[in-house]
């Protein structure tokens, strides 16, 4: 290869996508690093304080593409204060004063503001896509600036954000020369939509593929919409809770008849039962299908729709399908990849016969043979059912199981679930992500440790009973990337055996567990290339400081330490003290 | 049932000093999320999203325990005073339903559309309480709004 022009090796590269490739290839030798380097165009940071923006842009000069994360997963939780950090705005600050030629930035539980997104659209000419997932800290204001100055925005995709609603008219601001639009989700955002606007919008824009609105958007406006947009392939639906009129539910049927391209679908939070009655016409088109918001359906109309879905490969739902509404799903859904089941009763409030058991997983993992991702809340499990679902589905990439009541045993034998996820470790052998639950002992995690060699993500609550739990998984999972713990007994013993193992992975996330400021702090000591931060949402910074060793012992509520090439970070809240 | 296991032992450890004026809230680890006042203020379990959280507290109608995929509905034949039932989730559409109903009651019975003097005409109720000639609504619409049939006479319509 080294007698190839640059040209040539660099036109070989171009097809090599997987950030893990490239990351290889640039290993191999000097030269090519250089061009790996320089032709690399998109970039997948996990951690945007693993590194800083401007080594970012030293290295990877022709970026277009950028992906950043910030805050960490149990975020998603309430486990993390707001105000932690994962700020982008240093990012596009950066990136603007370099001149990169920015086309597309995704982002992950970052901070954004209004700023922040004014910026971005009025400094990267060629702009295309702006993913936002988990985001908060901007309003309607800054959507309306992206949507006046990028001029060959395509895709504005929001998931799960928290956006404050200005009410304003943002949808408005779309040029009437912006036709490029292929994506357009904003079914977080709470307020009023123009309509109208709207309408203009997806009217012109004859490459709209995906479009997925808010509750603000009523059916006959829907109907419109899909009338103009029959070319779509997945559509999120707003909120209706009142059943429509004949007249209205006729018409919206005849629009959903001509998208004969939906694959699919989602929405229907706050939505009368009848409303999902009219996309019976395209049910056996789909692929995927979202139903985990719609709370107002009951079991059986979800049954009814899903029994004529047989190409579905995707579905997330509402345990209120039950075990009998799982087992039609495996009786029907043969192409079936991904499944989620998520609580609909919080608070056991409800004659609790609606919710799933071990029978629904067993049926599902017998009936469904493509299956490889599962993430399934329950009422109960038992270890025989775990055993034959790992029987039944080796292929299994994520398993993800969440008894609701915590510490609880396998039903039929008060013991604990050791053996049930054993078998799971065992038999799938391609296992890269699990998150365990229920009356768990050391034991699941030296299985877990023996056996689970490729796994990269291992979420554990209040589950072990010693340290020696943690170790096995430290020791033994080798290409372990993020571990997050809470509730589980795990301290100082386990947190220092090996230092060095946090070499290899992004993060470990410790939160109610047995370790003690005096250990986090020999831990900083040992290894100053990690940040290791303690989240205390009663204290500041100084009073941690001026403890002396007596509380050395005291126990920290929420541990969070990542490797990092940059050092401590500057914008830590006063809740936040980095040893 | 409360399970004791030595986790919940462990974290009362005497010789650990737990100054009261001080944040870390031990007391979390000896119950269980769903019973413990301060994890119900935490909101952190179970470990859902905010949006399926605030989903699922905004529920109005409460889920009931309606398993059955089946719509056992009563139908009469006018002058007959002992009726049937029917499962009306076993028809595909109105045509299956009128074959079924034809054959069952032993006479010809259609849709409002096409009447005649010599066949009976299928009519039923609706959630409203109002009698309706079947036929005229999309048939999952139909389904939905049903709640008894009835065959009547020709005249009468």
């Amino acid at each position: 290869m080294n007698y190839f022009p640059d040209e040539v090796i660099e036109h070989i590269f171009d097809f090599i996508a997987s950030h893990k490739d490239r990351n290889s290839i640039s290993l191999v030798s000097k030269s090519w690093h250089k061009i790996e380097r320089c032709s690399r165009k998109r970039v997948f940071i996990g951690n945007c304080y693993a590194i800083n923006p401007e080594r970012l842009i030293e290295r990877f000069p022709s970026l277009r593409s950028l992906t950043l994360k910030g805050k960490p997963h149990f975020a998603d939780f309430n486990l993390v204060p707001h105000e932690w950090g994962g700020f982008v705005h240093p990012w596009i600050v950066a990136l603007a004063k370099a001149r990169v030629g920015l086309e597309e930035l995704r982002l992950k539980r970052m901070v954004v503001s209004d700023e922040s997104l004014e910026l971005l659209s009025r400094s990267f000419a060629s702009f295309k896509s702006l993913v936002l997932v988990s985001c908060e800290g901007f309003t309607t204001d800054g959507l309306a600036s992206v949507a006046a100055n990028c001029r060959h925005l395509c895709e504005l995709d929001l998931q799960e954000n928290e956006i404050e609603d200005h009410r304003g008219q943002w949808l408005n601001c779309f040029p009437e020369s912006s036709t490029a639009l292929t994506s357009l989700n904003f079914s977080c955002l709470k307020g009023e939509t123009n309509l109208a606007a709207l309408e203009r919008l997806v009217a012109r824009s004859p490459n709209l593929e995906s479009l997925k609105v808010n509750r603000a958007v009523p059916l006959d406006a829907l109907t419109r919409l899909l009338s103009c947009a029959p070319q779509l392939v997945d559509l999120g639906v707003g909120s209706y809770e009142n059943e429509p009129d004949q007249e209205s539910f006729v018409k919206l049927m005849d629009a959903i008849k001509k998208c004969t391209s939906l694959r699919s679908l989602s929405g229907f939070s706050e939505v009368a039962p009848l409303c999902l009655t009219a996309f019976y016409p395209i049910c056996q088109n789909l692929t995927s299908l979202n139903l985990s918001y719609a709370a107002e359906i009951q079991g059986n109309h979800l049954i009814r729709f899903i029994q004529f879905c047989k190409r579905l490969q995707r579905l997330w739902i509402l345990d209120s399908i039950g075990d009998k509404g799982l087992e039609v799903v495996a009786s029907t859904c043969k192409e079936l990849q991904e499944l989620r089941v998520f609580p609909s009763d919080l608070h056991d409030e409800e004659d609790n016969d609606t919710a799933v058991t071990e029978i629904g997983l067993v049926a599902i993992s017998a009936g469904c043979p493509k299956l490889h991702s599962i993430l399934y809340f329950c009422k109960q499990m038992t270890n025989a059912a775990l055993i034959t679902v790992a029987k039944n589905c080796p292929n299994f990439i994520r398993f993800r199981l969440c008894i609701l009541e915590p510490n609880k045993p396998d039903h039929t034998t008060s013991q604990s679930l050791d053996e049930g996820f054993g078998a799971i470790v065992q038999a799938c052998k391609g296992l890269r992500r699990l998150s365990v639950s229920g009356l768990l002992t050391d034991k699941v995690f030296l299985y877990i440790g023996m056996y689970a060699e490729q796994l990269e993500m291992l979420s554990i609550a209040f589950a072990g009973d010693t340290d020696k739990g943690m170790l096995y998984v430290l020791n033994g999972c080798k290409k372990m990337r993020k571990l997050e713990i809470r509730d589980s007994p795990f301290g100082n013993a386990a947190l220092l055996a090996d230092v060095d193992k946090y070499r290899t992975m992004r993060s470990l996330w410790m939160s109610s567990c047995e370790v003690t400021l005096g250990g986090c702090k020999r831990l900083a000591r040992n290894a100053p290339w990690l940040n290791v931060e303690i989240i205390n949402e009663n204290e500041n910074n100084d009073l941690m400081m001026e403890r002396n060793e007596e509380d050395e012992r005291e126990k920290v509520d929420r541990l969070y330490l990542y490797r990092t090439v940059v050092g401590a970070r500057k914008d830590a809240p006063p809740c936040v003290t980095i040893l | 049932m409360e399970i004791c296991n030595s986790y919940s032992s462990s974290s009362v450890d005497s010789t650990n000093p737990s100054p009261s004026e001080y944040s870390v809230n031990l007391s979390l680890s000896l119950t269980f999320p769903s019973t413990s006042p301060q994890r119900a203020r935490k909101q952190d379990w179970p470990p859902i999203k905010p949006r399926l959280r605030d989903t699922l507290k905004g529920r109005r109608r409460l889920l009931q325990r309606d398993y059955d995929t089946c719509l056992f509905v009563k139908v009469y034949m006018e002058g007959v005073p002992i009726g049937r039932k029917l499962d009306l989730s076993t028809f595909s559409g109105y045509e299956s339903l009128l074959e079924n109903l034809s054959h069952m009651f032993n006479t010809s019975i259609i849709c409002g559309n096409h009447r005649d003097r010599k066949h009976h005409v299928l009519t039923y109720q609706d959630t409203d309480g109002d009698w309706m000639m079947v036929g005229d609504i999309p048939w999952e619409m139909f389904l939905e709004t049903v709640r008894r049939l009835k065959i009547t006479k020709p005249e009468r319509c």
